[in-house]
């Protein structure tokens, strides 16, 4: 007797009961294929911010923190020149960033702001930041460093300033042996990420403009851009063997906030997918058990006709695991065309912690996940089918009969 | 005459305490091979816990009963099982076949579980089909049949593994006067050709009639044997 095709006969002969199960696991399914993706997508938006501010391997010397004169500046990675061409060398490595952080006051006329800035290569900067910097104004990509250099301006900033494009700005800052030095740069556009630190107190400036105020050539961090994010590990090691003394650090060993958010995260989308996952097992176990239930009648004939009880279970959790294989079939191809329509209608979420400006929502399509979450729901339709011949099973016959 | 099945004092009660009802009290009896025995009584006399005691889908709560001298009582639910797939066969009074099984598959089903071979099973089936008169029917579902060709269908696969013991529970109660007329003939055409006993169950004085003996049941206990 072919039981496959009788299991389909069975499938198929209530087509409304059929259709409602269907459509309950199939939108569980989905929910949790929804909540998946945009974790999914905001990990690794949270890992590419990470990896585009500071690289995928950043270079410092910290063998020199306590400088002459109490200086703040941590421009201490000497030679940095010979480390990035050996490193244009490398074909895993695409960039290298040099970036001399400093702090001072900013002035314009009688409005003064404490600003912390960096000294960087515009062109390749506003190349890595891509969408995650957002620039406004009648910018000069190249941040001039001729006679009156260029500077960009956090957003808020520059409004604190009351400055606008094509201002004059005085720039104050403390050298690291302690001399005052100034010099005056021209307000050549501003950007703002969402991130209040960066809005309310950043500026950048040429590394020649940097260098020229701080009078030294040292720089803060040389930040290495790969091709491959997954080769920061084994270019870390290699770097750190050849370079004796200086710190190379991954990505991750820098990115204290994305850790943090991350946990956060974990714990938000773990709470919600145990929560969803936990729903629809009740809803599909339920639904499975009344169904079955509903057709006792049908198991106490086949029990009175001598049929083995696990010739029986067998019969229905086969009957669950095709149900199980065709609602998670539909359950994916809701989850996909649901996940399309909203990548395409742009959606914005609310500002995440720490930030001032929503993102849009974007749910991202692991078909691995797919996968792996639908053999998860065709285990618990076939454990709920089980589960539920068996209460069926072990009733009275007589009274099933009856 | 050897005793196919006999009962001695049969009791079985439903509820608790004070609630208990009494469905059956002392119900003794014997059924010999062969015969065709009906249990007459009004609807709540008890004529379906009966037949159930004696389907062994149901256990009374005190008394003995023997299947070809074998004690029945101490049997666990996995003889229950066997005994029920080997030695007896059911025609319910809704006819209760497999809705998404063929008239076929239907038929052969105790046989399959019985491991009866492939060759075996297609050959008695369409002999059966072919004494029933639904060889046209053999791929079609019960859905698609009238009420009986149903009964025709759970007449024949009530006999088909050849059972020792029949248990027919009101089996002309959802046909018509000649429908009910053709299946008990068919019945009786089988128990000869077989030697399978009949323990039918019914309140129609045709079925009764057509019994070689009848055992009449009141609020659970026998009150005439004829």
């Amino acid at each position: 007797m072919n039981w496959l095709l009788i299991a389909t006969r069975n499938i198929l002969r209530d087509g409304t009961r059929v259709i409602s199960t269907l459509l309950i696991i199939a939108v569980g399914l989905t929910a949790l294929l929804m909540g998946n993706g945009f974790m999914l997508s905001t990990y690794d938006s949270l890992q590419e911010i990470a990896m585009r501010t500071e690289g995928h391997i950043i270079i410092t010397d910290e063998r020199t923190t306590a400088l002459p004169g109490g200086a703040h500046q941590q421009l201490t990675l000497s030679g940095w020149q010979a480390i990035q061409e050996s490193l244009w060398e490398d074909e895993r490595v695409l960039r290298v960033l040099p970036r001399a952080h400093f702090e001072g006051i900013i002035s314009k006329g009688t409005q003064s702001a404490v600003f912390f800035g960096s000294g960087v290569d515009p062109q390749e900067e506003f190349r890595v930041h891509g969408p995650f910097l957002l620039t406004s104004g009648t910018l000069n990509p190249w941040l001039t460093a001729e006679e009156l250099p260029d500077v960009m301006l956090g957003r808020v900033l520059a409004r604190t300033l009351g400055a606008t494009t094509g201002d004059l700005l005085t720039l104050q800052t403390r050298r690291n042996n302690g001399e005052q030095s100034e010099i005056t740069v021209r307000l050549a556009g501003v950007f703002h990420n969402g991130t209040p630190r960066t809005d309310n107190h950043t500026l950048m400036v040429n590394l020649s403009t940097a260098t020229t105020l701080l009078g030294t050539d040292h720089i803060s961090q040389l930040s290495v851009y790969l091709n491959q994010s997954d080769e920061s590990g084994a270019l870390k090691n290699a770097l750190q063997t050849r370079l004796d003394g200086i710190t190379v650090q991954t990505w991750q060993q820098r990115a204290e906030l994305y850790h943090k958010v991350k946990a956060l995260y974990d714990r938000i989308f773990g709470v919600m997918g145990i929560i969803i996952l936990v729903v629809v097992f009740l809803a599909i176990s339920n639904t499975i058990a009344l169904t079955i239930y509903q057709r006792r009648e049908e198991i106490a004939t086949l029990s009175a006709l001598g049929t083995p009880p696990a010739r029986i279970y067998a019969n229905f959790t086969l009957e669950g695991c095709l149900i199980g294989i065709a609602a998670t079939a539909l359950g994916m191809l809701l989850a996909y065309a649901t996940a399309n329509l909203i990548n395409a209608s742009a959606l914005m979420m609310p500002a995440p912690p720490g930030k001032t400006e929503g993102y849009p929502i974007f749910i991202y399509i692991s078909w691995p996940h797919y996968l792996l979450t639908s053999v998860m729901f065709i285990f618990i339709i076939a454990f709920a089918s089980l589960t539920a011949t068996y209460t069926t099973a072990r009733s009275n016959i007589a009274s099933a009969l009856s | 005459m050897t005793a196919r099945l006999s009962l001695d004092a049969i009791c079985k009660h439903y509820g608790k305490d004070d609630n208990s009802v009494t469905a059956l009290a002392e119900i003794t009896f014997s059924l010999n091979a062969g015969e065709f025995l009906a249990i007459e009584g009004p609807s709540g006399s008890g004529k379906s816990t009966l037949l159930n005691i004696c389907g062994l889908i149901d256990a009374p709560d005190s008394g003995c009963y023997y299947f070809n001298g074998k004690p029945l009582n101490q049997l666990s639910a996995r003889e229950r099982c066997a005994y029920r797939r080997r030695e007896i066969g059911f025609i319910f009074q809704r006819h209760q076949l497999i809705p998404a099984m063929t008239v076929y598959e239907n038929i052969a089903y105790p046989l399959l579980l019985n491991g009866e071979r492939p060759q075996q099973i297609r050959h008695e089936v369409e002999q059966l089909l072919t004494q029933m008169g639904l060889e046209q029917r053999r791929q079609q579902l019960p859905q698609q049949l009238s009420g009986g060709e149903r009964q025709r269908v759970g007449i024949a696969r009530a006999l088909i593994k050849r059972p020792q013991l029949v248990i027919a529970d009101e089996p002309s109660a959802s046909l018509d006067h000649q429908h009910a007329h053709t299946g008990l003939q068919l019945m009786r055409e089988l128990n000869r050709q077989y030697g399978a006993s009949f323990l039918i169950a019914s309140h129609d004085p045709f079925v009764i009639n057509h019994c070689d003996r009848k055992i009449s049941l009141l609020d659970g206990r026998i009150e005439a044997t004829a």
